[in-house]
């Protein structure tokens, strides 16, 4: 979803973090006494800068939604499953059309009522830009009024998922007010509980209480951002006292505000996971038996809590604990000698090793790290893994034309829709536009094209588990580790960190005295 | 002399303006994927889409008509619209100079501030204790990067003794950490140079003979031999400005100060051709004219080089 970790906070980041650990003998937290002060002020120390002018139809829309500025028709549960936003209701007319019924007396920031044709004009503005966003693109989505209090949206082909995409950040409703033109104006025209007042550049946004929210009085009068690249320096500026939520901290900095600090400090499982993927369309990956090796080879555990000192948790599968439907048992032991007894068959020992490139990319500081635990894994099974680290803009022409051996990549398998379906189709059907991995396969892709015509979410979820066990079974490609997602605050109720990027200030969000 | 150079200032232009337009397509920058990379999920971008995309943003025409319209704009002002907001480029570029304008002259007047009067003390008792003082704290001001200085000087001023902001921009008290991150490199250099320099004319035979003339210490020193080894300092001066100006990436992007080393960040990262390509115009334009302001300066205070200037 984001872009990755600019390469220039990895030496910031270190001699940061070492710093806040020194620095952490010093001056303490303040006490609080835990109740939530009126009309307070929340400054954040915020992860991801807006790139695109906070555009609607790009990722700074998630920015919005995170601070409580924008709302789509629906929203989306940890579990997957859709709830009521703009959109009291839904149900499905046809295969290709929906009716979403208007939730009644929603305002705009700019005190317009919510309407069904601000709905019309919200969604036919992003369904219709140059580049539609990942969760609306490809539908051929067509809105139009339905009566007083509803649209009918309708697709080209069936989508049983269109509830859930209406839950994506890109998909949120704006005020007519912001199309009249250019650019959507984001400032003072969304639903939300707060109300955008200024934004500058990519250093800050400010934001007031929307008194006319619908789902009640937010507890806080003001909201200010600021984006801060450098993870360290949020720990820093939280330490500082100077914001009260810093996201994302690097691992050394969490312990720090560890339990009795004075601090906050949540971790949760996020949808992202690191796998180890191989070249499937060429040799020597395109032999089952060496990718189980490389498979058998890997200590998943090891590389979670040894090589990433407990920043992230063991894989087993591609879907893990951040999910319903991910596998949440033991990763699996490494197997040296069955690794070296597969690796024989297929024709290679100590008289033929194996030399292959495994390439990663530095925007995501742990991945080099698990680079290199992973060379030395391979190196005991006899694969001798030559490092290349590169830029991951460079490479992937690369990676997609298949002229590369092994290649380690992050990757959210939730990134807009909280729903697997498009990462699956696009990462792993034979047609698939991100299949790095050049995994092809009937039975797979019959599998994930059912999903087309499977509205029932626990149906969907099943799906997802057989098609994550089909991959474990081909080996396509070796899951590494599942990332951890953390936010520290300080004397602030009701915060709570959102794995999936969209939820952060909330009408219960408050200051504590 | 300073007339020829004045006319040296447009070709010298022109042929950055060159550079910096060919420079991105030299190193193979996907532009058309960068930009939809913010806004669709597979790495291949939709040939259509991307071919829509290129059409919007004139990609699709020749080189050479690319740079004439867009140097024909520059030079009316216009920087074009960047490609991540498509906002215009000039209101960003401005307001992100304006920030960095007021952050590197508080930087420089500290550096000057701070290293003039150190260097100048450290000469007049070589070898004492504040000499050695000097010296070694100039050493370590020149060595430390700004990437490490920036988090001491936060854990000092805002963590241990909370008296400053950690981060942002805005009052004053924001721009104090930033301003003295970056002052603190110039600021051991102008000590260095200020020192050498300065010891170099109390030894020269006109200060001798103004000290056998009676003239105090002070008036020797301020006016004879500080004089001549600011000269150097001055001439300095132009080229901190504007390596500062632009090089202030680092200490923007730890302080969150929204200047031009933040927007040029910002651009390179996010591929703004537009922006980074406005932003390097403008600095390879102050730079010209800073090393411009700092001649003339050099030879406001320096009577030699004055009286070697041909009329």
């Amino acid at each position: 979803m984001h872009a990755p970790l600019r390469p220039l906070c990895t030496p910031l980041a270190t001699v940061l973090a070492v710093l806040v650990l020194v620095a952490a003998c010093g001056r303490g937290a303040g006490a609080a006494s835990g109740t939530p002060v009126p009309d307070g002020e929340l400054r954040i120390a915020a992860q991801f800068s807006p790139r695109s002018g906070y555009a609607i139809d790009t990722d700074d829309a998630f920015i919005l939604t995170q601070l409580g500025a924008t709302e789509a028709l629906t929203s989306a549960a940890a579990d997957g499953r859709v709830q009521p936003a703009l959109a009291e209701s839904w149900t499905q007319v046809d295969p290709l059309t929906w009716r979403f019924v208007l939730r009644s007396g929603v305002t705009f920031h700019d005190g317009t009522p919510l309407t069904p044709a601000a709905v019309v004009t919200a969604l036919g503005h992003v369904a219709g830009v140059a580049a539609p966003p990942r969760a609306l693109r490809g539908l051929g989505l067509t809105v139009v009024e339905d009566g007083a209090n509803a649209v009918r949206i309708t697709t080209a082909r069936p989508d049983p998922i269109l509830p859930q995409r209406m839950s994506s950040p890109n998909a949120a409703i704006l005020a007519s007010s912001a199309y009249t033109g250019g650019a959507p104006s984001v400032i003072g025209t969304g639903t939300g509980p707060m109300r955008l007042t200024a934004v500058e550049g990519t250093q800050r946004a400010v934001l007031e209480r929307f008194d006319g929210y619908w789902g009640g009085r937010p507890a806080l009068a003001r909201v200010t951002a600021t984006f801060v690249d450098d993870p360290a320096a949020r720990a820093l500026a939280l330490r500082a006292g100077d914001v009260d939520i810093a996201q994302g901290l690097p691992e050394s900095s969490l312990l720090e505000f560890s339990a009795g600090s004075g601090f906050d400090e949540q971790t949760i499982a996020a949808p992202r996971t690191v796998s180890l993927l191989m070249n499937q369309a060429a040799a020597p990956f395109s032999d089952v038996r060496i990718r189980q090796a490389v498979a058998r080879a890997v200590d998943r555990t090891a590389l979670a809590e040894q090589a990433l000192a407990g920043s992230a948790t063991p894989a087993s599968e591609l879907f893990g604990p951040a999910v319903a439907w991910g596998d949440r048992g033991p990763a699996p032991a490494p197997d040296v000698e069955g690794a070296k007894a597969l690796l024989a068959q297929a024709g290679h020992g100590p008289d033929n090793p194996l030399h292959v490139r495994l390439w990663t990319y530095q925007n995501r500081p742990e991945l080099p790290t698990l680079a290199t635990a992973v060379q030395a894994m391979l190196r005991d099974v006899g694969i001798d893994a030559e490092i290349q680290i590169g830029d991951y803009g460079a490479q992937e022409p690369d990676l997609l034309a298949g002229r590369y051996d092994m290649f380690i990549l992050s990757r959210s398998y939730l990134t807009d829709v909280p729903d697997a379906g498009a990462t699956l189709r696009s990462d792993y059907t034979c047609d698939g536009s991100y299949n790095i991995a050049h995994h092809c396969s009937q039975a797979f892709d019959s599998l994930v094209a059912g999903l087309d015509t499977t509205t029932d979410v626990a149906a969907r979820q099943e799906v997802f588990r057989a098609a994550a066990r089909i991959l474990v079974d081909g080996a396509v490609g070796v899951p590494l580790v599942h990332s951890l997602e953390n936010g520290v605050s300080r004397n602030v109720t009701g915060y709570t960190v959102d794995p999936m990027a969209k939820r952060l200030v909330t009408p219960q969000l408050a200051i504590t005295g | 002399m300073i007339i020829r150079r004045l006319v040296s200032v447009p070709a010298v232009v022109l042929a950055a303006s060159v550079l910096i337009f060919l420079l991105p397509r030299l190193t193979g920058v996907d532009t058309v994927r960068a930009v939809l990379r913010s806004r669709v999920a597979e790495a291949e971008p939709d040939p259509v889409v991307a071919a829509r995309v290129a059409a919007e943003l004139g990609l699709d025409r020749p080189l050479p008509e690319q740079f004439l319209r867009w140097f024909g704009h520059v030079l009316t002002g216009d920087l074009g619209l960047s490609y991540a907001t498509r906002t215009p480029v000039a209101p960003q570029l401005a307001s992100a100079l304006g920030v960095s304008a007021v952050l590197t002259t508080l930087a420089l007047v500290l550096a000057a501030a701070i290293g003039i009067p150190a260097g100048v003390h450290a000469a007049r008792r070589r070898g004492g204790l504040v000499d050695r003082v000097v010296t070694v704290a100039s050493v370590l001001g020149v060595a430390v990067p700004e990437f490490i200085l920036a988090p001491v000087l936060v854990l000092l001023l805002a963590v241990a003794v909370p008296l400053l902001p950690a981060l942002g921009w805005g009052s004053p008290a924001q721009a104090v950490l930033p301003a003295l991150t970056l002052a603190t490199f110039p600021a051991a250099l102008a000590a260095q140079l200020t020192r050498a320099e300065t010891a170099d004319v109390l030894s020269r035979p006109h200060v001798v003979l103004a000290r056998a003339k009676g003239l105090t210490d002070g008036v020797v020193l301020w006016r004879h031999a500080a004089r001549l080894a600011l000269t150097s300092v001055t001439s300095l001066s132009g080229l901190f400005f504007a390596g500062l100006l632009s090089g202030a990436v680092v200490v923007e992007v730890v302080f969150a100060v929204p200047g031009l080393g933040r927007l040029l960040y910002d651009a390179v990262i996010g591929q703004d051709l537009p922006v980074v390509q406005a932003g390097l115009l403008a600095v390879v334009l102050i730079a010209v004219l800073a090393a411009l302001a700092a001649e003339v300066l050099q030879l406001a205070l320096d009577p030699v080089a004055r009286a070697s200037v041909p009329r």
